[in-house]
């Protein structure tokens, strides 16, 4: 006895429509990648990558150097703070305090990011008075990076089993150390996913980045304030509307930069993750 | 029962990390509100009514007063066609990208297991991680000129007696094309939160099905979409939330247009896209009150984001967007 | 260092023979407890400073006690008006069926339930003639002299060598790495398992089989010379080979330790212990030398027990 045809086809139907689904869902990324790859692969030599930025040509090493700079302070601050949080409320476990700090995080990972650049233009820039800067950018970055890094600790924390800890409370060793030292290495697979999410959005960040870190032709001075810095997606998004050829294999290379190094930082967390077991 | 807590200095450090979240969140809001409190009480309720936007005159004219604040003449901060072209966008976005979404899922669930769904999976969440300026750049390049001399005509011609439909498709930078970046942006997320969600379904209730001599797609369709939808609601929903706060990419593809769009074609332009458009100019007010208007569209395209993304722990069954995004990573079947 | 001279006792056992047990008034917080009558910390509890300088010269004395011992948890009555004493130097076997408490009674004795949200106690447990629960008792200092091995084996994200030096570093046990391998060497020779990885010591510990990862556990509580190991049925995760292996360590072990080890393995318990607790419903129905009570139980419900009738 066999499924009527009328049931069966619609099985096959079903089965086509979900593939379908994956080939419309991943064709604009692979159309993406080709269509940079085309133009940024014979645009990038490596004088490309050592001049900077000059006018509506030249070359990427400003922009490089920037992008650089504000994604390492943003995670010089964004780190510290969100494992140490996270690894607090994973710990304490309940409270009212647990409850708001992850229900902070997670607005926070909600706010658009240009309401975050705007917050970073009016009290940074202006009412701090650091002017347009690699710290004023850098901490508007941090701000978006920080509820990730905070719950997916909180989550790598919490999932490691009561068995652990307690076999070292056994030993005779107090609970602020087995965190650090048991607690914390068996959750740093999860912890490090969390770290290169936190910086893959901060890379690929452009709008708050506008109005903070602003633009630089220049490479960065090594001033944190008052200085205005350069970075990839600027140049992938100013660039492309010039109306010269230069101009566009300059936005084609700086896109090409950009998703290596966001197909990088995924190979990494996937990485990661699987040290887990 | 006695306790000998001793606080040691990581346990202070790891409190005031814990508690930097709730307090950088609130200046945050604070900031925003404070800069954005003389338009809010310029404009009153013109604000979200009144369909122009304008500047006003920033080299000159006599400035205009209103409950003790004042704004450069000419200066009209009707944010309207903003508020409807963010939320139309977004709207039409998640049209296109639940069902594809739900597609996905289902595929990654039910389907494609071992080494196939392990790759896919890499892929989908790899597009989540692309800089939304690329995905711009590829939408300006590619999506745009398609629409204009594909896709739009096409749909105008099939579709034309309904007004939405209409043409002229003109540039082939709007709506449309807005609408299809943001889709193919945001439906990693409903990929991911649907696939966990179909996962953790339990095997026994399609074993159930199977056993009764149901088809896959029956199975699927009657018992296990019931049971996994709620969750996927909450993809939906957090899909919706980061389509709204989409800046850079709708911004190069949406034509910037000013008037309430009309139809599927007309440019138009969103809250965030109207910001960073404006901010340059906004400088230059000498009454200052340019920077507080923005900030007020910051505002209310905070609290609309905000709004959506405290309604997911409530409709989507304790998904949030970070574990949606680690989930995203982890290995398929 | 606690130094133990080991001699032949009655029976052929080894029993300890004088040197310090290694007390040093380090009952009381290694940092000072500052209270507000005594700012710079300088008390000492005056029981932990007596016992210090003397231990039981065989192994007859009592190293825990409890006295009217009751405990709750939200709800349930969990232990109830537990009194009795466990010897030194011995090996003693609780039993009883399932859910009678003999699991939460064990964690009581090294203040495991400390941890645990609501509990209630009411009464006094004694080691060495001390109250655990004394104000001035810091329980992690505690845990250093009663050790604890879990039942499911647990093994630190590290390699095997650091999973047994993880406490005696952090506790500043050895000033010398050599002192540290020869700290290594010693407790995993004890338990048993040295043949078996001394190659391969660098390697993660999770490698190691469930019944290798037990042994690392005791391997790692003896790391930090306590006086007591309590075990919480040892074996009971782990294949009846390595349950033989790991019942051949603790006898081993037994002169130079007091071993409290919970089972629901008659068999065990009758092969090991020279004295057996029987507990049912949170309460001790019996209590004596593990011949006795096998072979002639006092109570009813211990005889009903032990032939299978329940639990």
């Amino acid at each position: 006895m066999r499924t009527p045809p009328a049931r069966r086809l619609r099985n096959a139907l079903a089965v086509t429509l979900a593939w379908t689904a994956v080939c419309a869902a991943l064709f604009p990324l692979l159309d993406m990648a080709a269509l940079v790859a085309r133009h940024a692969l014979p645009a990038l030599r490596w004088k490309v990558l050592t001049t900077v930025t000059s006018g509506i040509s030249g070359g990427l090493a400003n922009a490089i150097a920037g992008s650089a700079l504000l994604v390492v302070l943003a995670a010089l601050i964004a780190i510290p703070v969100g494992v140490l949080g996270g690894t607090f409320v994973a710990e304490r476990r309940s409270g009212a305090f647990v409850r708001t700090v992850r229900l902070a995080a997670d607005v926070l990972a909600g706010l658009p990011s240009i309401a975050v650049g705007y917050f970073g233009y009016i009290a940074l820039v202006q009412a701090l008075g650091w002017g347009f800067s690699a710290l004023a950018g850098a901490l508007a970055l941090a701000l978006l990076m920080l509820p990730y890094v905070v719950r997916t600790t909180d989550y790598a924390v919490s999932a490691v089993a009561d068995d652990l800890r307690d076999a070292s409370l056994a030993l005779g060793v107090d609970p602020a150390t087995t965190v650090r030292r048991i607690v914390l290495r068996a959750a740093l697979p999860g912890i490090v996913t969390g770290v290169m999410l936190g910086v893959g959005v901060a890379v690929g960040e452009t709008a708050p980045l506008l109005y903070t870190a602003s633009w630089s032709s220049f490479m960065p001075t090594g001033r944190l304030t008052h200085s205005p810095v350069g970075y990839l997606t600027y140049v992938v998004w100013t660039y492309i509307n010039q109306p010269f050829a230069a101009a566009h294999a300059l936005a084609y290379a700086a896109a090409f930069l950009l998703m290596v190094a966001v197909l990088m930082l995924n190979v990494a967390a996937r990485w990661a993750l699987r040290q887990r077991s | 029962m006695p306790r000998h807590r001793r606080l040691s200095g990581w346990t202070v450090a790891a409190a005031v990390g814990a508690a930097l979240t709730p307090l950088l969140l609130l200046v945050t809001l604070g900031v925003l509100f404070v800069s954005a409190w003389p338009a809010v009480v310029w404009n009153g309720f013109a604000f979200i009514t009144k369909s122009v936007w304008s500047l006003g005159n920033l080299y000159g004219g006599t400035a205009i007063v209103r409950h003790g604040f004042q704004a450069p003449e000419g200066a009209v901060y009707g944010a309207l066609p903003y508020i409807v072209g963010t939320v139309l966008t977004s709207l039409c976005a998640l049209v296109l990208a639940v069902p594809v979404g739900v597609g996905v899922a289902v595929s990654l669930a039910e389907h494609a297991r071992g080494w196939l769904g392990r790759a896919l999976g890499f892929f989908i969440e790899l597009i989540a991680g692309v800089p939304s300026v690329v995905f711009g750049l590829w939408g300006f390049i590619v999506l745009v000129p398609w629409i204009e001399h594909h896709a739009g005509p096409d749909i105008a011609h099939v579709l034309g007696f309904l007004p939405f439909f209409r043409g002229p498709v003109l540039s082939g930078q709007g709506l449309l094309a807005a609408s299809v970046v943001l889709a193919a942006m945001v439906l990693p997320l409903v990929a991911a939160v649907g696939r966990d969600a179909l996962l953790r379904v339990p095997r026994e209730v399609r074993d159930q099905g199977r056993a009764l001599g149901l088809t896959d797609w029956e199975t699927l369709r009657d018992l296990v979409l019931p049971l996994a939808g709620p969750g996927m609601i909450g993809g939906v929903v957090l899909a919706l939330g980061r389509a709204l706060g989409e800046t850079m990419a709708v911004l190069m593809v949406s034509g910037s247009g000013n008037a309430i769009p009309h139809a599927l074609y007309s440019p138009t332009t969103t809250m965030a896209s109207a910001i960073v458009v404006d901010l340059d100019s906004a400088f230059t007010d000498s009454t200052g009150m340019a920077i507080h208007a923005l900030a007020e569209l910051a505002v209310v395209l905070m609290l609309i984001s905000v709004v959506v993304n405290l309604a997911v722990p409530f409709v989507g069954q304790g998904v949030s967007r970070v574990a949606a995004m680690m989930n995203a990573g982890r290995d398929a079947g | 260092m606690a130094v133990r001279e080991v001699a032949d006792g009655p029976g052929g056992r080894p029993i300890a023979t004088g040197g310090a047990a290694g007390l040093d008034g380090a009952l009381a917080s290694p940092r000072r407890v500052r209270r507000p009558d005594d700012p710079q910390g300088m008390a000492r509890p005056a029981v932990a400073a007596e016992a210090a300088g003397t231990a039981p010269a065989d192994g007859g004395g009592t190293v825990l006690s409890a006295v009217d011992f009751h405990l709750r948890y939200p709800g349930l009555h969990a232990l109830r008006g537990i009194t009795l004493d466990l010897p030194s130097s011995r090996i003693t076997a609780i039993i009883g069926p399932s859910g009678c408490g003999k699991s939460t009674f064990l964690r009581s004795l090294n203040r495991m339930n400390d941890r645990i949200p609501g509990i209630a106690t009411q009464g006094r447990i004694l080691f060495r003639g001390m109250d655990i629960f004394a104000p001035q008792v810091d329980p992690v200092a505690l845990r250093r002299r009663i050790g604890m091995v879990f039942q499911r084996p647990v093994v630190f994200p590290m390699s095997i060598f650091d999973n047994v030096a993880y406490a005696p570093r952090i506790h500043r046990l050895e000033r010398t790495s050599a002192g540290m391998w020869v700290r290594v060497e010693r407790c995993l020779r004890d338990a048993g398992l040295w043949d078996e990885v001394k190659d391969r010591l660098r390697r993660p510990a999770s490698a190691l089989s469930g019944g290798q990862q037990q042994r690392l556990a005791i391997a790692r509580a003896l790391a930090v010379d306590p006086e007591v190991i309590l075990l919480d049925e040892p074996t009971s995760a782990v294949d009846p080979v390595a349950t033989g292996r790991i019942e051949d360590t603790l006898l081993r072990l037994a002169g130079r330790f007091s071993i409290v080890i919970v089972t629901h393995n008659l068999g065990q318990a009758a092969r090991i212990s020279q004295h057996t607790v029987f507990f049912l419903g949170g309460e001790v129905v019996e209590a004596g030398a593990t011949e006795e009570v096998f072979s002639q139980p006092r109570d009813a419900r211990t005889e009903q027990y032990l032939t299978g009738r329940f639990g």
